[in-house]
């Protein structure tokens, strides 16, 4: 005889599984300084060659100019304030690249905890 | 109104029941007119500038996942950008590859979006795309308006200055960057159209989870205002030659497809038909679970009635007590 709730029961935990459960599985599989910090490392890795990028752009923008004046400025400031940029731009990226993993972290886990919650019901149904 | 809301349901079981068709016909047809419409605007390269490629394409869009439309228009813009110059295929890669690397990475649903705000702009009804995004989407919806309106600015601008640039000496690299460049920053009309923009998704997001009666109407409204005068205020500051009947009439016809939104997607749980299978010690089970769909049936409200009788029974048992 099949018994209906757990179908039911099943059916909706099944359904998690093979849609959302999966991305939360996999978040989960990680620690959370693990995930986060490996995310965030990428984000980084990102908002490196998006600077690399832009300032390409900057520099053959400005190309004429900095080939004329290259002698005469000081390469040893323009390289700081580069930096100071860079540093900036990819600390501020970072942090909010942390804060968005941190979140999505800790709602795969909120999801996966109702999803145990629900296992437990069922192997409870089982005892019956 | 029950006509319509007994029609709604006629399209909530059509699309449960057909979703599997249904589904890759979207793709298709969001697939092809992109694609059309930008070898419509900027088909320098004859090669792709032809409806069987397109077709082709179109097709392929059908079966892969949403995402691929992005990328194949993206390759799409800067094939023809290659076409027509180099620097032009530079800068807009440049561009893409920025959006690409610092935003979507994030938001990887959204991104659909930035597709579908240059098509909006071709279409005319550029102001439907704050409304329906702070409809059905958070405030960080703004950030991906505000990417489709960059990708907008820069395809209409490579594209009303195409002859400018075929025209300048093709040895002349160094000016015809600057030129795209200087051209594309110094646009004021984009940084009010973002501005504007984003203002109004954040305005109808929260408008709209207000508990209040009519909270999606108010929003859509409120909303459709807020862009207007954010804009008209714009005009007027920063000289940007909006034009004024344009912007009213568009903004009429937003509101209306907003509203044609909100009837098919407030209230709407986004359940849909379901196939999965598993097993256990006795069986093995295919499951199709299908939502439940209820008939809003008009609702009858029996109102009783009582007139205030006096009982002279009771009243004089009581005398009677004292």
């Amino acid at each position: 005889m099949i018994n209906e709730d757990k179908v039911a029961l099943m059916t909706r935990m099944a359904s998690y599984e093979s849609g959302r459960g999966k991305k939360d599985i996999a978040v989960l599989n990680y620690f959370r300084g693990d995930y986060i910090g490996f995310r965030v490392l990428k984000s980084v890795i990102a908002a490196t060659i998006a600077f690399c990028l832009i300032f390409a752009v900057y520099v053959f923008y400005n190309f004429e100019k900095l080939m004329q004046e290259i002698y005469e400025m000081d390469l040893m400031a323009f390289g700081k304030n580069i930096i100071v940029l860079y540093l900036c731009t990819v600390g501020a990226y970072g942090v909010i690249s942390y804060i968005v993993y941190a979140v999505k972290y800790s709602r795969a886990k909120k999801n996966l905890k109702v999803y145990y919650g629900n296992l437990k019901k069922l192997s409870s149904m089982y005892d019956r | 109104m029950t006509t319509l809301l007994v029609a709604k349901q006629y399209v909530k079981t059509f699309i449960s029941k057909y979703e599997v068709y249904l589904k890759p016909l979207l793709k298709f047809l969001v697939a092809f007119i992109t694609l059309s419409m930008i070898n419509g605007k900027i088909g320098y390269m004859n090669k792709l500038d032809s409806t069987a490629v397109v077709l082709m394409v179109a097709l392929m869009c059908s079966f892969m996942p949403m995402n691929f439309i992005v990328f194949i228009s993206a390759a799409f813009v800067v094939l023809h950008m290659y076409a027509l110059s180099l620097e032009c295929a530079v800068v807009t890669l440049v561009v893409f590859m920025v959006l690409f690397l610092l935003y979507f990475r994030f938001a990887p649903k959204d991104t659909l979006v930035v597709v579908l705000t240059p098509v909006t702009f071709s279409l005319g009804i550029p102001y439907v795309m704050p409304l329906a995004m702070g409809l059905i989407g958070n405030p960080s919806s703004a950030i991906s308006v505000g990417c489709g309106i960059i990708v907008t600015f820069l395809i209409n601008y490579i594209a009303d200055s195409a002859t400018t640039l075929s025209g300048m000496e093709a040895e002349d690299m160094a000016t015809k960057f600057r030129f795209i460049i200087d051209g594309f920053l110094d646009n004021k009309g984009m940084i009010l159209m973002i501005a504007a923009f984003a203002f109004t998704i954040i305005v109808v997001y929260y408008v709209r989870r207000l508990s209040v009666d009519y909270a999606w109407t108010i929003a859509i409204i409120g909303g459709a205002l807020t862009n207007l005068m954010i804009l008209l205020i714009g005009d007027l500051v920063f000289d940007t030659n909006v034009s004024i009947g344009g912007l009213i009439l568009g903004t009429i016809f937003a509101v209306l497809i907003a509203k044609v939104l909100e009837f098919f997607v407030f209230n709407v749980d986004y359940s849909r038909t379901e196939k999965v299978q598993f097993e256990d010690d006795e069986y093995y089970y295919y499951v199709k679970a299908v939502p439940k769909i209820t008939v809003a049936a008009p609702s009858k409200t029996v109102k009783k009635i009582y007139t205030a009788r006096r009982r002279p029974s009771g009243n004089a048992q009581s005398r009677n007590s004292k």
